[in-house]
């Protein structure tokens, strides 16, 4: 026994799919009872450009992780109007997993999901909201800290603005700190708003 | 001393439940998610968690389900949430939790349901 | 700028950034070599406070700055044996661990990527010949990959200098080298031993013949792929891997930061990542 070389790429391993790759039939394989298909199938529709609505629908009805993973990546990489809006439609979802994997995704995608955040930010469930701003953590968009003291000013649910303050702390200029000691005096009694802004507010006086 | 292990993704929520353990004399670790959160204790041995659910990449109740099932010795778990309507607390149990506390959690609150889960209450 | 002026808090609050984009941690002990790192980038991208430059590093849609500063966080040098301890994981828990799961008689496949120009695949090898008993029971295969077609060329030819082979032992370096001049060439056996392809390992159409291996070794890459190629990147191994494979990453890089498919196994010599056994 000893080491042994396959000698040409093409052995590395046989292509196994039998079907052609054509956009259709990729969509088609969306439902094909082998996950390891699925997710050829879904990796391989990031190249068509109508492909979210496909990967939208699939997408909440995707038990396997592993699958609903790449069609995640695909919507992603493809960033267009249906594909937001499908991620933004996993936010409200019962899985935690995939309302996680959605928010994640959305972090990727600054330019597309810019447009909606004043939406998301004022949606009637506290939940989005605070989704939201989880989301715009890793947005790098200039707006970003005036909506995060939209929150700390407006919203009525704690633990959204104990999210935003959080997230101020990281990036709050000298314009978040007279919104921070107005937040502080409206929970009064509420240890974490207190620790959060005065924490916010010792990185912006270093400044 | 005592060694606590806070999962959470937030910077400012751990760093605010380190601050009330420490001034409290324990010892604590933190880890930004449930994946790191397992390779932690995994490596290293820990006397209670204090474990957020929603997190990124792994979330505290595929944590916990998993490290439940590891071949590890096993210590209580106080689960933290923002969610006080939904029936996060009877999965948060049934992943294996010992306590379910709403965020943002009280000083008291959490130290009270520490010490009695790392066994010091009334002493 | 004074050497003072990144605070305690800003250095907590860059590390937690960039650990969440890059996956690399910094212990308390490197803040020395981060500040001064972080020093000359605010220098030269001429940055007035340490803040400004958070801020750009941050909103900077393109991301450059970032890949500027991975660079410079990150020595990206390779030689034999490096972060030797996870050949002693194959060695001693990964392969056991195939083994006796393993019920056909076919190969065992490695890949290795990036191969760059060749220390880790053939570090590999010389590492199962010389440690691994199974070595005499089973066929194994080691493909290593790369996408630079010139440094494949270099890593076939595998000749390295002494700085190269410095961490290995004596005995072993006489066995499979034979020196050049001021070099050292390796030998012709071991060069058959490792198969060497070019892969864009973001390209499906390239990966898409990678398929059942069982160990997977990829160190010190991931580091330089933005988060969603390094997404896609797990992904794509995931479909490389048979059920039950393994994935070792480089030292200071995590899954925990890329993604949720795999299991988290720890072995006495360190975590690797698992492909579900009963993935399909």
């Amino acid at each position: 026994m000893a080491f042994i070389k396959t000698h040409s790429a093409q052995s590395i391993s046989e292509d196994e799919r039998k079907q052609p790759r054509n956009c259709e039939n990729l969509e088609a394989e969306l439902d094909n009872p082998n996950p390891t298909t699925r997710r050829w199938a879904a990796r391989d529709l990031v190249d068509c450009p109508k492909a979210s609505v496909a990967l939208v629908s699939h997408l909440e009805q995707e038990e396997d992780v592993s699958v609903r993973e790449v069609i995640l990546t695909s919507l992603t990489t493809l960033g267009d109007e249906v594909a937001v809006a499908g991620l933004v439609n996993c936010l409200s979802s019962e899985g935690v997993a995939l309302r996680n994997e959605a928010i994640e995704a959305m972090k990727q995608l600054p330019d597309e999901v810019a447009p909606i955040m004043r939406k998301l930010l004022a949606d009637a469930n506290p939940d989005v909201r605070i989704f939201a701003v989880n989301i715009l953590e890793s947005l790098r968009h200039p707006d970003v800290e005036a909506w995060l003291i939209e929150v700390i000013e407006n919203d009525p649910h704690l633990n959204v603005c104990a999210t935003a303050v959080d997230l101020l702390g990281e990036v709050g200029s000298f314009a978040a700190k007279e919104p921070l000691l107005r937040l502080k005096a409206r929970y009064f009694e509420e240890p974490y708003i207190q620790f959060a802004a005065d924490l916010a507010l010792k990185i912006i006086n270093e400044d | 001393m005592k060694r606590i292990l806070i999962v959470d993704d937030a910077a400012t929520v751990r760093m605010y439940h380190r601050n009330i353990l420490e001034t409290a004399g324990y010892a604590v670790e933190e880890a930004v998610n449930g994946i790191e959160a397992l390779e932690k204790s995994l490596q290293q041995s820990f006397d209670l968690f204090v474990v957020d659910i929603n997190m990124p990449k792994l979330d505290g109740y595929g944590f916990l389900r998993e490290l439940r099932s590891q071949d590890v010795a096993q210590a209580p778990a106080i689960m933290v949430s923002t969610e006080a309507e939904s029936n996060d607390h009877i999965r948060a149990y049934a992943a294996g939790a010992n306590v379910y506390m709403v965020k943002p959690v009280k000083p008291d609150q959490l130290l009270i349901n520490v010490k009695l889960l790392i066994g010091e209450a009334c002493l | 700028m004074p050497a003072s002026s990144i605070s305690e808090l800003d250095f907590e609050k860059f590390r937690e950034f960039f650990y969440r984009k890059t996956g690399i941690q910094f212990e308390p002990s490197k803040r020395y070599f981060v500040d001064k790192r972080l020093e000359e980038r605010i220098e030269l991208t001429g940055s007035e406070t340490f803040r400004s430059y958070f801020t750009m590093l941050r909103f900077e849609a393109s991301g450059e700055e970032l890949q500027h500063l991975t660079n410079l966080m990150t020595v990206n040098e390779t030689y034999f044996f490096r972060e030797e301890y996870q050949f002693q994981c194959l060695v001693n828990s990964l392969l056991p661990d195939i083994v006796q799961r393993k019920k056909d008689g076919n190969p065992i496949r490695i890949w290795a990527i990036p191969s760059s120009s060749g220390e880790e695949p053939y570090s590999i090898a010389i590492y199962l010949l010389e440690y691994w008993a199974g070595i005499n029971n089973w066929d194994i295969e080691i493909i290593s990959s790369d996408i630079d077609t010139q440094i494949l060329g270099q890593a076939r030819k595998g000749r390295y200098s002494a700085r190269s082979v410095q961490h290995l032992p004596e005995n072993v370096l006489r066995k499979y080298f034979t020196r050049v001049a001021d070099e050292y060439q390796i030998c012709e056996d071991l060069r058959e031993a490792v198969e060497f392809t070019r892969v864009n390992l973001a390209e499906p159409a390239d990966t898409r013949p990678y398929r059942n291996f069982d160990v997977i070794f990829c160190r010190n890459l991931l580091i330089y792929f933005d988060d969603v190629s390094r997404k896609a990147a797990a992904e794509t191994f995931y479909d490389a891997l048979k059920p039950g494979g393994f994935i070792c990453l480089g030292h200071s890089e995590s899954m925990s930061r890329i993604s949720s498919l795999y299991k988290v196994r720890k072995f006495p010599e360190a975590i690797v990542y698992q492909k579900p056994l009963e993935a399909r």
